[in-house]
């Protein structure tokens, strides 16, 4: 997992004449794509240091390592920027990154699988883990709470879940 | 223009109705309400709502800065995440 690329921004085009980029930023903060610098192409090829120059209609304009003239920057567009997902930074106790939960198995408290998360939403209150049911397309919301996720287990990739009843349909 | 205070916040009946049961019967339980249009009231911090959105009920755990909000807010009707790879989650 700690060397997993979780890519962070693409390359939209130039800006000016002068080798400066356009940049299109998936971080929460915009601006924070530059403290995870160096960013590093899909196959690790290339090292990308990056400075925010300013803000555009769609996005940033940065000023990058390797890219000099309009030219070069021109020849960059598409390119997606990644960064080891062991450069982000250590969250407290009981906060994760959305990255990590994505993807790890979920078990209800008798061991039986319920599923795995498929994504994590925020709509204003409680985070939600949104679970895909096996041998089946459709999904469930659950809150991201102690009660309801007792357990996160990242090494291991699984959660333990103790489901209020009506989030699984077998529940109702 | 706000509604007026003598009023008093707009519930649905059925909603405080099964508020109420929810809370005497103590099951870990979301209810699942229509009423997007109900305001949040301080007896329902705890409780879990199942909000619908017009295609399903999304979990809303009531919380106390919640309070005078509608559920409606927290249940949105339309698909957009956006980006956010650094993006953390907090069990509470």
């Amino acid at each position: 997992m700690s060397d997993d690329l979780l890519c962070v921004g693409t390359i939209a085009g130039a800006f000016g004449v002068r080798g400066e980029v356009r940049l299109k930023s998936f971080t929460s903060d915009p601006y924070a794509i530059a403290d995870l610098a160096p960013l590093v192409s899909e196959d690790r090829g290339q090292e990308f240091d990056v400075v925010i120059t300013g803000q555009t209609k769609n996005g940033l304009t940065a000023r990058m390592s390797g890219i000099v003239s309009k030219e070069e920057a021109d020849a960059k567009k598409g390119t997606q920027l990644f960064v080891p997902r062991s450069r982000l930074p250590d969250l407290p106790d009981d906060e994760y990154y959305y990255s990590d939960l994505e993807g790890l198995e979920v078990f209800d408290t008798g061991g039986a699988p319920l599923g795995h998360v498929k994504s994590v939403h925020n709509h204003g209150a409680s985070d939600l883990l949104e679970i895909k049911l096996p041998n089946s397309n459709a999904t469930v919301l659950l809150p991201f709470t102690n009660a309801a996720v007792p357990t996160v287990d990242l090494k291991l990739g699984r959660i333990v879940a103790d489901p209020p009843l009506g989030i699984f349909p077998e529940q109702e | 223009m706000p509604r007026s205070v003598w009023k008093g916040p707009f519930v649905d009946a059925y909603v405080l109705k099964k508020a109420e049961a929810a809370r005497e019967s103590g099951r870990n339980e979301v209810i699942k309400i229509w009423s997007r249009r109900s305001t949040i009231l301080p007896q329902f911090v705890g409780l879990t709502f199942g909000v619908y959105n017009g295609q399903k009920h999304i979990p809303v755990l009531v919380s106390e800065d919640m309070i005078g909000q509608k559920f409606g807010e927290y249940s949105p009707t339309r698909t957009y995440y956006g980006h956010g790879v650094d993006k953390k989650a907090k069990r509470k």
